[in-house]
């Protein structure tokens, strides 16, 4: 009793001496706090995501200024749906085409560009792949300073989420790398697939002193991610790189810790070229998006992590989209494709890889070591995929348009940011497939 | 000694109101108290049906991966992408050595620290010290983990591991190449995640030493450090452990900031520096991308697993502070 009275007594007395200067230590202690977080905050800007934010930014201003790449304007001009309202390269992106309103109802008429403007507002919203997320990020905010009345919110959670969402019908579109299994569908119905950017898979390593363009085939690469080749100077790479000063770095071997794109892509090349090293493994023979030794090795979350891992780790090798590779300006492996030659990844070695894509369809999608001297041999198109019945008839009008703008006008903006623009018959393949979308009564959305 | 309480007890008609009746008066009074007593009850009902409808679900939504590989899921030591099979054994292995090392880290400074701060700091350090030590507690996983991966996992490559590998004795816990991303790391970022929690319990358990306790360590001729280390830290001790057994179910459970540092690779680490995976980073890492079927049962039966792990250290701690109080309560 007396204890606990004494105690309280003295604890008053210390709070009470102390009332005065408390408010002066909670604002030194802000002051403190301020500073500690800015400090942070500095330490982090030099950090490589910022550094690539950074660089993301000034090319998306400059490209809009500059011509059009010739390749891009061909391309485009020989897609069936520009024809009709051709505009000026680039000028697109500020200056929407304007049409007559009654060519354009919100209720069907054709599906084209020139109809642009006559989108209802509309706040789209997708989820899928990472590794499209640099080239939607750019196609949708010029679309919507374009057509002030669509706004698209994209979630780049990784192909599978795109694919789930979809199913669930939670979002407008999902985004996946790989196609679904046909026939597909959901919740909603029928869910059709689009086929809307060309992109490729860069093996890129951070090696001080090797140039860009080491040269790497299937077994060597599947001895790397099996762990079995260990050191950069070993005798497997030192031999398909005559002439090359290798250093005795260990090799940290990078992969996706969630199920990927990429992961597919590489996990089909090497089943293709890594002979019994890879199948023979626990790898198997049939490809996954979940990458399949996770053993070995360092896992990273998205491109965005492997790349980050990559920039800091000296004698790190790894799969990122190649966009995500050119942000970063990493070196890259010039792999051996089906022709023999190796070939590092482009603009131009990945729309190779694209034009073998003849009978492109959503079956017969994997376009992983092509033919062709010049084809870089992980290369894959990116499918939005969107359901056939589209309940909200106005809606489903402005995604239809969306789409079709993204994989006719909007694919000049793909090879700036290290992705090709979609070959002529992949483009009418898009644009056949958005012809197929219907109202809730079973009706097309648009005219052909 | 009864056992009624407060509430219960019908209040007393201190003041009747003149002119109105006696049993209107009751009813006016008592209303209050029945459904403060609702609830009450009611709010214990949502509770346990939430823990044990939590329960109920998760194992319903596992039984599928515990019918296909039985008690063999706790192990299963090849992990193949294909058959959705998940080395649950490595993740087990990881989380324990991931919070080992958290503990082993944040223990001892957070103690030190939380003494520094009711013990010896002058005020106008104690208090800004103690908002900066909470400050860390706001900060979302995400953020420390993000810390971690741009900013501690460089050093660690570069200075942190190479230095630890050069230390003659601890060559048997520090080995292989440094890559950054590692046990080690994870430990360390999840150190400083309850490094708060330590800090902010261990406080108040040692203010709440008596403090004639401390005077007559001092009355004995204890210096300050003395006083700290045999009156008032033994003193805490309970305290303390509470704290520490509940920054320890944080650590055993955090996904997101684990999962970026720690190199997601299943097998089985040979030494603190290699990477590795936890419960919580295998949970994060394939439950958004698993298929549904065995493959996302799989997926909630790792959940399980690490609700039983952190059920067992919570009711081990339990047990073991109640003998603690109990032992207290016979001494005194």
């Amino acid at each position: 009793m007396h204890r606990g009275a004494d105690s309280r007594r003295a604890r008053d007395n210390h709070d009470g001496r102390d009332v005065s200067r408390r408010s002066l230590h909670r604002w030194s202690t802000l002051a403190l706090a301020l500073g500690a977080l800015s400090l942070v905050a500095a330490a982090c800007s030099s950090t490589p995501t910022a550094a690539k934010k950074k660089t993301q930014k000034t090319t998306a201003s400059t490209t809009t200024t500059s011509p059009a790449p010739t390749t891009t304007s061909a391309v485009v001009a020989a897609a069936p749906t520009t024809t009709t309202a051709a505009p000026a390269a680039h000028t697109v992106a500020t200056t929407p085409p304007k049409a007559t309103s009654s060519a354009c109802s919100t209720s069907g008429g054709p599906l084209s560009a020139a109809c642009d403007t006559q989108s209802p507002s509309f706040k789209a919203s997708g989820a899928g792949a990472n590794s499209i997320q640099p080239f939607f990020t750019r196609v949708f905010y010029y679309y919507s300073q374009a057509n002030k009345s669509v706004s698209v919110n994209y979630s780049p959670a990784g192909s599978s989420v795109g694919v789930t969402d979809i199913e669930q019908n939670t979002v407008s579109f999902g985004d996946s790398e790989i196609p679904i299994k046909t026939p597909a569908s959901g919740t909603g119905g029928n869910i059709v697939q689009v086929p809307v950017d060309l992109g490729g898979v860069a093996i890129s390593y951070n090696l001080p002193g090797v140039a860009a363009g080491l040269k790497l085939d299937g077994p060597t690469l599947a001895g790397i991610y099996l762990g079995k080749i260990t050191k950069w100077n070993d005798s497997a790479i030192t031999a398909l790189n005559p002439g090359v000063n290798l250093p005795p770095t260990t090799i940290v071997p990078v992969r996706r810790a969630d199920s990927s794109g990429p992961g597919y892509d590489l996990d089909q090349y090497l089943i293709d070229t890594g002979g019994s090293t890879w199948t023979g493994s626990a790898a198997g023979t049939t490809a996954s998006t979940k990458w399949p030794i996770t053993n070995v090795g360092i896992g990273e979350q998205l491109n965005t992590g492997v790349a980050g891992f990559i920039q800091q780790t000296p004698g790190a090798i790894g799969y990122v989209e190649y966009a995500y590779s050119l942000q970063a300006g990493f070196t890259n492996v010039a792999l051996k494709n089906a022709a023999g030659s190796y070939v590092k990844p482009s603009q131009s070695s990945i729309a190779a890889a694209g034009s073998q894509a003849t009978t492109l369809s959503a079956t017969n999608f994997n376009i992983v070591n092509g033919g062709g001297a010049g084809t870089y041999p992980l290369a894959n198109f990116s499918w939005t995929l969107l359901y056939q019945k589209q309940s909200n008839t106005s809606q489903g009008v402005a995604l239809g348009k969306l789409f079709d703008w993204v994989t006719t006008t909007g694919q000049q903006q793909a090879t700036a940011l290290g992705y090709s623009p979609l070959p002529a018959n992949v483009v009418a393949l898009a644009h056949q497939t958005l012809l197929t979308l219907e109202n809730s009564a079973g009706k097309a959305l648009f005219t052909s | 000694m009864s056992t009624t309480l407060l509430e219960e007890v019908p209040p007393p008609r201190l003041s009747p109101v003149p002119g109105v009746k006696d049993g209107l008066q009751r009813r006016w009074a008592r209303p209050g108290g029945r459904a403060y007593a609702i609830l009450r009850w009611t709010g214990a009902t949502i509770f346990a049906v939430i823990v044990i409808g939590l329960v109920v679900s998760l194992m319903a939504s596992a039984s599928q991966a515990f019918g296909h590989s039985g008690l063999s899921f706790l192990w299963s030591g090849t992990y193949n992408a294909t058959k959705d099979i998940y080395p649950t054994g490595i993740y087990i292995i990881g989380t324990l050595i991931t919070t080992a090392v958290a503990i082993v880290l944040a223990v001892p400074i957070g103690v030190g620290t939380a003494a520094f701060l009711s013990e010896l700091a002058p005020k106008w350090l104690a208090g800004p010290l103690s908002v900066l030590i909470d400050l860390i507690a706001a900060v979302p996983s995400i953020v420390v983990g993000l810390w971690g991966l741009l900013v501690l996992s460089p050093v660690f490559a570069r200075h942190v591991e190479p230095f630890l590998k050069k230390i003659p004795v601890l060559e048997w816990f520090f080995h292989g190449p440094a890559y950054g991303p590692s046990m080690l790391l994870a430990g360390t970022v999840l150190a400083v995640m309850i490094l708060p929690t330590i800090v902010a319990l261990s406080r108040t358990a040692l203010a709440s030493v008596a403090s004639e306790d401390r005077e007559a360590a001092r009355a004995l001729g204890a210096t300050r450090w003395q006083v700290v280390r045999t009156a008032v830290v033994p003193g805490a001790r309970t305290g303390i452990e509470a704290a520490v057994i509940l920054a320890m179910g944080r650590a055993l459970g955090e996904t997101i900031a684990v999962s970026l540092v720690i190199g997601n690779n299943n097998a089985l680490p040979h030494s603190l520096l290699a990477p590795g995976a936890t419960l919580g980073s295998a949970i994060i890492n394939n439950f958004g991308e698993a298929n549904p079927g065995l493959d996302k049962s799989s997926v909630i039966g790792l959940v399980v697993v690490l609700l039983a792990i952190t059920a067992l250290v919570n009711i081990g701690g339990q047990l073991l502070l109640r003998r603690r109080l109990r032992a207290v309560g016979a001494t005194t």
